[in-house]
């Protein structure tokens, strides 16, 4: 290649990098960027976006798969610069995002404070599901114990904690629950046992009261309970990788019950990965516990007024309906604002009242210390 | 006319200095690129696990070095990787070289076959590897239906114990071992075996006396690779490996995603670089050892 060429090839390359920005710039697109599973991605662009651009016609919505949580951090990480600068971030919408990052961003105003002046269905939330303002609740799921029906007799499956470690221990290798960093099935059964041996009272801990001395006194009894059941787990003491791979083991016959996600088990039991012969029950003392997709807006986005128009769209009865039967999660709004025929059918499946457990500092906590004292201690090899 | 005759007669058209600074251009990018993306990391991960920012100002500390040896569970975590990256290399000299002596010896088409054969997993991604050996190997897999149709036992499952992995990553890297390995043999010329053979040496004697010495730095050089990949993979220990211990992959992706530790990944990061440079400086010493002999 010779001198000209070279500036030429590389005069094209610098060009091609400036053009999305320029295309950009005039666009009413509103940019949505999503780390969520497929069957969310799906979601979106079947239903909320085709229903979004019908209703509000002109506008425009682009979903972008940032992959996962740490895609969609990195993207956050430059807006936050973007803000400093004044710059477009061009991003407008998080699907799902935990707003307490980037670390500095809520100090900075990098998000959207949602009250019901910008969002006029912000009333319809339901209240437990609030946890900051700078998030809004859209979708939630939880955490049920999927059975095989041909081994276990529904009127025998296990309805409260005690119920549950009694069954297991008469069926060793029989349950099995994934490590709690790698999906939230096996990481809200052991928030459950940490419920458990906390008078199961889910409002012992918030993100507040975190400090390293209450974390102690109030995990170490549930690493107890835990390390007290692991040997009659699958392999006396195995754990998944993750909420697909518990359902590949229900799936092939290994076991028998294992935690899931409510939206999870309702799609692999509709297309089959799942026979009809499986059972779901909740415990009836203290459910195991849920959790909300919150979705962010960008306070220094193009579009940040027909962003708000999107998230305020996801509040409608017609959105938040489809929730529960395309994806089988449950609404962020109270229960009196969706459809009165679903209500009635989903009763059994959805609570009125899903316990949640705390992010923020507590993960970490219960991650390590799961780790640390509940998985170990296999002598195998 | 007469200029380019000269030249090309004497095989270069420039000056020794124009041609050494052409050369240093060449490798100015790839010499560049290692600076920035390889070697400034690598000191800037050690720099900052060594000076940690204290109440008073930045100061020198190993705490967190301090902290990983003395931490039962971060030493399990270091012993498992070194345990797993021990079993993969012995397994993968046991399978790859019986395969690499017989392509480099069979004249037959079967050859061919077996050749690609052993070169197919390297086009398999192991997410995908992973997810297929929980089906074929796992509990109530392909391998446990077959031999429940004619009457035998089921296998003990190695899926979610250390030998998942193990499994999963000599499946992977046996293209490369095969590879490096058929390469070195084809150094070893016929006429030297045909000769061992003519004096009434057997196939043993031959491969203990005349393949042997003669590829015993190719198989230096396959092993310290597949180490390093091994002692850094991923997915594989992730997917197939038990919770506890976990390989140092997973384990520094767990510190620094769940446990926002970045100091004590970056510690992590470090040892195991040490590790990694000590089977890179071997793979370097044995390269040049060969090119030395090569040269005499």
């Amino acid at each position: 290649m010779n001198r000209r060429e070279f500036l030429a090839a590389g005069s094209a390359v610098a060009a091609a990098s400036a053009l999305p920005s320029l295309a950009l710039a005039d666009d009413k697109t509103i940019q949505v960027y999503s780390g969520s599973d497929n069957n969310i991605i799906d979601f979106w662009n079947n239903t909320i976006i085709p229903a979004f651009q019908k209703a509000n016609p002109g506008m425009k919505v682009k979903l972008v798969d940032a992959g996962d949580d740490n895609g969609l951090r990195a993207i956050a990480d430059r807006a936050l610069a973007a803000l400093k600068s004044k710059a477009d971030p061009q991003a407008d919408v998080f699907e799902n995002f935990d707003a307490r990052l980037p670390a500095g961003g809520v100090e900075a105003g990098l998000w959207v404070t949602f009250s019901a002046e910008n969002v006029p269905s912000y009333g319809k939330i339901n209240r437990a599901a609030i946890d900051m303002p700078q998030q809004l609740p859209y979708r939630g799921s939880q955490v049920l114990l999927a059975y095989d029906k041909t081994k276990l007799d529904p009127k025998d499956a296990p309805k409260t904690w005690e119920q549950l470690v009694a069954w297991v221990k008469k069926n060793p290798g029989q349950f099995i629950y994934n490590r709690p960093d790698k999906g939230g099935s096996g990481g809200n059964f052991v928030r459950r046992a940490i419920h458990e041996v906390n008078g199961r009272d889910p409002s012992k801990f918030t993100i507040a009261n975190f400090s390293a001395d209450y974390a102690e006194k109030s995990l170490t009894p549930a690493w107890a309970v835990l390390k007290d059941m692991a040997p009659f787990l699958y392999e006396k003491g195995a754990y998944t990788s993750g909420n697909t791979q518990s359902i590949q083991l229900l799936s092939q016959g290994v076991v028998t019950m294992v935690p899931v996600w409510s939206d999870q088990v309702l799609q692999a039991m509709s297309q089959g990965v799942l026979p009809e012969t499986t059972g779901l029950v909740q415990l009836t003392d203290l459910a195991l516990c849920g959790g909300f997709s919150r979705l962010t807006v960008f306070s220094n986005g193009a579009n940040k007024d027909a962003a708000l128009k999107l998230a305020d769209f996801l509040l409608t009865s017609e959105m938040q309906s489809a929730v529960i039967t395309q994806i089988g999660g449950f609404p962020g709004v109270t229960w009196d604002n969706v459809a009165a025929d679903l209500r009635e059918k989903y009763k059994d499946v959805v609570p009125n009242s899903i316990p949640t457990f705390p992010g923020g500092d507590w993960n970490a906590a219960i991650n390590d210390g799961w780790y640390r004292n509940v998985a170990t201690g296999l002598a195998r090899g | 006319m007469a200029d380019t005759a000269t030249a090309s007669a004497t095989g270069g058209s420039e000056p020794a200095i124009g041609r050494g600074l052409k050369g240093l251009l060449l490798v100015a990018l790839p010499v560049f690129l290692v600076g920035w993306l390889i070697i400034y990391p690598i000191i800037a991960a050690i720099v900052s696990t060594l000076f940690v920012e204290a109440t008073d100002g930045v100061q020198f500390s190993t705490a967190s070095y301090r902290f990983f040896f003395s931490d039962p569970y971060s030493r399990a975590n270091l012993a498992l990787t070194l345990w797993t990256t021990g079993v993969c290399a012995v397994l993968l000299l046991l399978v790859g070289l019986p395969i690499a002596l017989y392509l480099r010896f069979s004249t037959s088409r079967f050859a061919d076959l077996v050749q690609s054969l052993a070169i197919f997993p390297m086009f398999v991604p192991s997410i995908i590897l992973s997810y297929a050996l929980i089906r074929t190997i796992g509990p109530n897999g392909t391998v446990d239906i077959l031999l429940n149709a004619v009457g035998l036992p089921k296998i003990p499952s190695p899926y979610l114990t250390p030998w998942g992995p193990v499994i999963g990553l000599v499946w992977d890297n046996l293209p490369l071992t095969v590879l490096m390995l058929t390469a070195g043999l084809a150094g070893i010329s016929n006429s030297a075996v045909e000769a061992a053979r003519d004096v009434g040496a057997g196939p043993i004697r031959v491969f203990w006396h005349i393949i042997l010495p003669r590829m015993g730095n190719s198989i230096l050089v396959t092993i310290s690779f597949t180490v390093l990949g091994i002692f850094s993979s991923f997915t594989l220990p992730y997917v197939l490996g038990p919770a506890s211990p976990e390989m140092m992959g997973p384990f520094m992706l767990r510190t620094f995603n769940d446990l926002y530790d970045p100091l004590n990944a970056k510690t992590q990061a470090v040892i195991s670089f040490v590790f990694c440079l000590f089977f890179g400086i071997f793979y370097v010493w044995s390269i040049a050892r060969n090119q030395r002999s090569q040269s005499r």
